[in-house]
């Protein structure tokens, strides 16, 4: 045991020297930040634009216009500026007029440059027409607000013309039946924030159990080829027994990826209690109830426990990145199956199809996680969590003697030695 | 003496072929044993034996008094071919790490691998990753490696290959400070002069099969001893001499020639000289060769290549 836990200790130390670990450590949190950040520093960072307002339907509008752009008690939208060559004749009067200012050949008087223009006009059907000029591509959503508000005032002064006061019309409309979901699953009958949080951390679970399983079976299949093609696997192997080696391997590796998750997820925990101590808390008691924690702490250790061995096995037979890519892609492909229907789980966590698939066990840990909101029977939990060990134990006995003699075998990968291994479980 | 190496008819078969046949030695404490063999003789496999890596088809194998040899893997010190070490990792980290697995904590262990990198200029280098270290100075690393928890046996799979040659003679005077502490040591070479010079004992294998156990000296007696001479004479004239049993001639310089006749086991070589003398061949220069290991070893395997 002593040697399972020196192996397991030099493993994780291997990792976490290594660039690639604190880059992982810190990419998530640094990518969320910057999704997050960025937009508001580069909306900081450029200047409001400046709107010129030009109406020509008579009905004055620009005063509502105005309004909708610079609303009371929040930021300007932009900056309105007098007409600069007015007045104008007409609309192509003023296009053709205003052109220079937003083509930035001409600035304004108080030598800014013109960014847009909005020219309200009547149309050919007895409507309003509006033509926003902008001098990029792209106007950040200022021409939805002009419409907006044109079509409010339109709206406005068309009801009142028919004697609907437009303020009775806007309380009719606000008028909806207040809808109470009511479940027999749910705690107290009615469905509520605290009754969904099992289904989405059943799903948080499972997809946690992909990524650290995805992510440790390039560390294993890496760590065990080096060895392997430096020929220190053979100092190790004389030195520790083969289930040490693989348990030293397969714990150093999921304490990388348990630092890794741990990291993420205490950033999580805090964003979580801080903006929302209330959801923190219902998410808290989720993982007590009902014994969910042991339910979770099942399937996640039984599902990496059975993959970490597949790949480390597989990694004994690999002597360049190559041949371990060759032998990864399969069951890369493999391993999106439950992530698809994982995502199906959430709503309908016992459609035939999803429980059939539980039955599998390579599928038995992601889809089990995912359906915890449906409160699978005991005799469900305890019948595929034992299949999913029954797999794993009879995985590793096969695999210690595959393990050995693919760490001693040299030369390409050998698919009749690796099934020879596996099948009649020959030692070297 | 005490064995600290048995092995008794052991054979390991993988299908239909087999990798090592009725093989049986004993090796005794203290002792160096010289494992030699051409390719494919079945060295590696037998050396996979001792190390319970693989499990003989037939026989049994006792090392250090046991028979199962998992069971004294912390006695056992174990350098493979081809070798190496963790690249990243420090000579003292990677020395520690392995001698914590052979049971020592992980403190001592780089407490001693400090130790044994001063002892062996590399204390400089003690805390440097490996890769920045020579090639000379990462493979003396791994050798200290093998050694840092004071084995009881010490096998190495050709020490001393892509060693230069101080290098060499460094691993020589340390495989004999290794046995003169008392541990045994067991090294597969092609380099005949190292065997030569090192070993009390040497184990010589062919097609899976052991062609000779013994001393150096009873090795080297295997071949024949072989009297050069060298002059203007007539070559054929030799191939009656008393123990001559083979001959062969080749060019010298001017019209010379020079003979090279093999001598049977035990024959004196002064007779044939007495002889060749006494009939008036015109001989300028003549040699007594003994046997080296090499000509044992070229007559003990057939001729396979070292």
């Amino acid at each position: 045991m002593i040697r399972l836990l020196r192996i397991a200790r030099r493993e994780y130390l291997a990792y976490v020297r290594t660039p690639g670990f604190w880059l992982s450590l810190l990419l998530l949190p640094v990518g969320l930040s910057t999704i997050i950040i960025a937009p508001m520093a580069v909306s900081r960072a450029t200047p409001t634009p400046r709107i010129a307002i030009i109406d020509f339907t008579g009905e004055h509008l620009t005063p509502q216009v105005v309004a909708a752009i610079n609303p009371h008690g929040a930021p300007p939208q932009a900056v309105i500026v007098p007409d600069p060559p007015r007045p104008f004749a007409n609309p192509d009067d003023a296009r053709a007029r205003l052109q220079p200012y937003l083509r930035g050949q001409r600035p304004l008087p108080d030598g800014a440059n013109l960014d847009a223009a909005a020219i309200i006009r009547p149309d050919n059907q007895g409507g309003v027409a509006v033509d926003f000029w902008s001098r990029n591509l792209q106007s950040g959503g200022l021409e939805q607000t002009v419409s907006a508000s044109v079509g409010e005032a339109i709206r406005n002064d068309r009801l009142r013309a028919l004697g609907v006061d437009p303020k009775a019309l806007s309380q009719v409309e606000s008028l909806t039946p207040n809808l109470s979901l009511y479940s027999p699953k749910a705690a107290t009958g009615k469905v509520g924030i605290k009754d969904t949080l099992p289904t989405l951390a059943g799903l948080a679970m499972g997809v946690l159990l992909l990524m650290v399983v995805l992510t440790g079976a390039g560390m294993l299949l890496n760590s065990v080829m080096e060895e392997k093609t430096s020929r220190i696997i053979e100092v190790l192997l004389s030195s520790a027994s083969v289930p040490e080696i693989m348990g030293g391997k397969i714990l150093g590796v999921a304490a990388v990826t348990g630092t890794i998750l741990a990291f993420w997820m205490t950033i999580g925990a805090v964003l979580i209690t801080v903006r929302s101590p209330q959801v923190a808390g219902d998410l808290v008691g989720v993982f007590l109830q009902h014994g969910h924690w042991a339910y979770f702490a099942l399937y996640f250790i039984g599902g990496y426990l059975m993959f970490a061995t597949l790949y480390v096995t597989i990694g004994a037979f690999c002597e360049t990145a190559r041949e371990a890519q060759t032998l990864l892609g399969p069951m890369m492909i493999v391993m999106t199956i439950p992530g698809v229907f994982m995502a199906q789980a959430v709503g309908h966590p016992d459609l035939p199809l999803l429980r059939t698939l539980t039955w599998i066990p390579l599928f038995t840990p992601f889809m089990m996680a995912a359906r915890v909101a449906s409160d699978p029977p005991l005799w469900e939990i305890a019948s595929t969590a034992a299949l999913m060990f029954a797999v794993t134990a009879f995985e590793l006995w096969i695999a210690v003697p595959a393990f050995k003699a693919g760490a001693l075998a040299t030369g390409r990968f050998d698919v009749r030695l690796f099934f020879a291994t596996v099948t009649r479980r020959r030692p070297a | 003496m005490d064995a600290a190496l048995s092995v008794e008819g052991v054979t390991k078969r993988y299908g239909a072929f087999t990798a090592v046949e009725d093989l049986s030695f004993t090796l005794g404490a203290g002792k160096i044993l010289g494992f030699l063999g051409p390719n494919g003789a079945g060295k590696t496999t037998t050396v996979r034996m001792i190390l319970g890596l693989v499990a003989p088809t037939a026989g049994a194998v006792r090392v250090l008094g046991e028979a199962d040899p998992a069971r004294v893997r912390n006695r056992i010190g174990f350098l493979p071919e081809e070798r190496g070490l963790y690249r990243r990792m420090s000579p003292v980290s990677a020395i520690g790490f392995l001698a914590s697995l052979k049971g020592l904590s992980t403190a001592e262990g780089r407490r001693r691998a400090r130790e044994l990198l001063i002892t062996h200029g590399l204390g400089d280098f003690a805390d440097k990753p490996i890769r920045s270290l020579s090639k000379g100075m990462a493979q003396k690393v791994q050798i200290l490696s093998t050694l840092v928890h004071r084995p009881e046996l010490v096998i190495l799979d050709e020490p001393f290959s892509g060693l230069d040659p101080a290098n060499q003679q460094a691993l020589e005077d340390l495989i004999r400070d290794i046995a003169a502490r008392g541990a045994t040591v067991i090294f597969s070479t092609h380099v005949m002069q190292h065997a030569e010079r090192l070993c009390d004992q040497v184990l010589l294998m062919a097609r899976g099969r052991k062609v000779f156990d013994g001393t150096v000296d009873a090795a080297r007696a295997s071949a024949p001893r072989t009297l050069m001479m060298e002059g203007r004479f007539d070559a054929s004239a030799l191939a009656d001499l008393p123990g001559v049993v083979q001959l062969t001639s080749e060019p010298a310089e001017g019209d010379a020639v020079r003979v090279s006749a093999a001598l049977s086991a035990g024959a004196p070589a002064q007779e044939a000289l007495r002889e060749a003398f006494a009939r008036g061949l015109d001989i300028r220069r003549f040699e007594l060769r003994e046997p080296h290991l090499h000509d044992a070893f070229l007559v003990l395997t057939g001729g396979g290549d070292s």
